[in-house]
């Protein structure tokens, strides 16, 4: 069989309603494993044992436990203790909470790599907790961890075509629909391989553009 | 009459899914070794086009969704060589193809992780491209891998969940057929996350210990 792009020309619409799908769960996730892996991460990081133990116990959970496995148990069992949620909202909850554990981990060690001296003037300057946490720590913390933060949206990117088997037609779910009507799997999948691999590629210049805007004051100091 | 109850036989269910996933997990981790190390060969020796095309395949296939590189095996290649592919084969060769681009990397990292004055020293010793690579590179560059290989292992033991949206019977599927027979999907997806949890666990236990014994003859050994 020849390798025929051209039939894709028609259904391109369609995968692009796809794609925007695909985006809109990637930013909502995004935002949300952001939020979630901030305040775990500060739980991580507290002094105190129980908040560090319940934050080391959810870390370790989602990450040993494959994500399609999480997905079900969510999608399926959601409604039995009655709550009914659509597909869509049940998988940007899952991939929130997935990729939580891993921006948690990630903030982490942000935190932990920070100078203590730092911290200790912060804390002898009479600030406050809270001051200390959003004023020093974060900011050093966060710009610090911009790359490794990109790597781990950038797996949540290629985790969301997983949404595809809870019914959800983003990207690859679509994909999967014109794959069916056109008889041209290959085609179809080859292409769609490359698009994926186009927008990590695309999110990973973004993130290193932001990496170095955002650590431009330690480069001109360090030299 | 309907069986909406758990029997004994599912626990053997469970642990045949627990076989298929990990037959396929440690089959496809040892070609995928072979394969990455392969590779990473290749880039140290400089072959000219060679390294380029192995370059560009393990990009293409670190920043595309495995779902969709599972597809394009299953439904595209069928579709486009008129072949036969069964899920297993399908399985094998995407789980493969998927570890080795991982497995690439670290073993890139892991041989420029030995000095460039070692493999000098061991060049004006006269010993042969061949021995510096056995004899020199090998043994310090696995002590180096074993951590991030170990990561890498637990992460692909969660992908091999995804060869279940193919038909693999692998734990996943037979946690999606009980969850079909008896509506219960809280108990049975806590179960197959359970037994995915223990042994990834299993999986980091002995990369530790294999770590430690690998780098036993640097340890400190007392006076």
């Amino acid at each position: 069989m020849k390798f025929d792009l051209s039939i894709l020309a028609k259904h391109i619409p369609f995968l692009l309603e796809g794609a925007w799908l695909t985006l809109q769960a990637c930013t909502l996730a995004v935002v949300g494993s952001l939020a979630l892996g901030l305040v775990v991460g500060a739980m991580r990081t507290s002094a105190s044992p129980l908040l560090n133990r319940v934050a080391a116990v959810y870390i370790d959970i989602f990450r040993n436990i494959p994500f399609i496995v999480q997905l079900f148990f969510f999608y399926f069992g959601l409604p039995e203790i009655g709550i009914y949620i659509d597909a869509f909202t049940t998988g940007v909850v899952a991939l929130s909470i997935a990729g939580g554990a891993f921006t948690s981990d990630v903030i982490r060690s942000g935190i932990l790599a920070i100078d203590p001296g730092v911290i200790e003037a912060a804390q002898v300057s009479g600030l406050r907790k809270i001051t200390i946490f959003r004023k020093i720590i974060l900011p050093i913390a966060l710009r610090a961890s911009v790359r490794p933060l990109g790597s781990v949206f950038i797996n949540l990117i290629l985790t969301s075509s997983i949404l595809s088997t809870i019914t959800l037609n983003e990207l690859t779910g679509s994909a999967k629909i014109v794959a069916s009507n056109t008889f041209r799997p290959f085609e179809v999948y080859f292409v769609l391989l490359v698009a994926y691999a186009a927008l990590t590629y695309a999110v990973s210049i973004l993130i290193g553009m932001l990496h170095r805007y955002l650590n431009r004051h330690q480069e001109e100091g360090a030299v | 009459m309907r069986y909406g109850d758990f029997t004994p036989f599912d626990i053997i269910l469970l642990l045949q899914g627990l076989g298929v996933s990990l037959a396929l997990f440690v089959s496809t981790t040892l070609i995928g070794l072979v394969i990455g190390t392969a590779w990473a060969v290749v880039r140290f020796y400089r072959v000219p086009v060679l390294m380029q095309l192995v370059t560009f395949v393990a990009e293409l296939l670190k920043n595309s969704p495995v779902l969709v590189q599972l597809f394009l095996v299953f439904f595209g290649l069928p579709a486009f060589l008129k072949i036969n592919v069964t899920p297993t084969e399908a399985a094998v060769i995407t789980l493969s193809g998927n570890s080795a681009a991982f497995i690439y990397v670290i073993a890139v990292s892991a041989i420029e992780s030995v000095g460039r004055d070692q493999i000098e020293a061991a060049r004006v010793f006269g010993l042969t491209r061949w021995q510096i690579l056995r004899r020199v590179i090998a043994p310090q560059a696995t002590a180096f891998a074993i951590g991030p290989l170990t990561g890498l292992l637990v992460n692909q033991l969660q992908v091999t969940s995804l060869i279940s949206v193919i038909g693999v019977m692998d734990l996943t599927k037979v946690g999606n057929i009980l969850n079909l027979r008896t509506l219960k999907p809280f108990i049975v997806w806590t179960a197959v996350g359970l037994v995915y949890y223990l042994t990834a666990k299993l999986v980091t236990y002995a990369g530790a210990r294999f770590e430690k014994r690998l780098r036993a003859h640097t340890a400190w050994k007392g006076l």
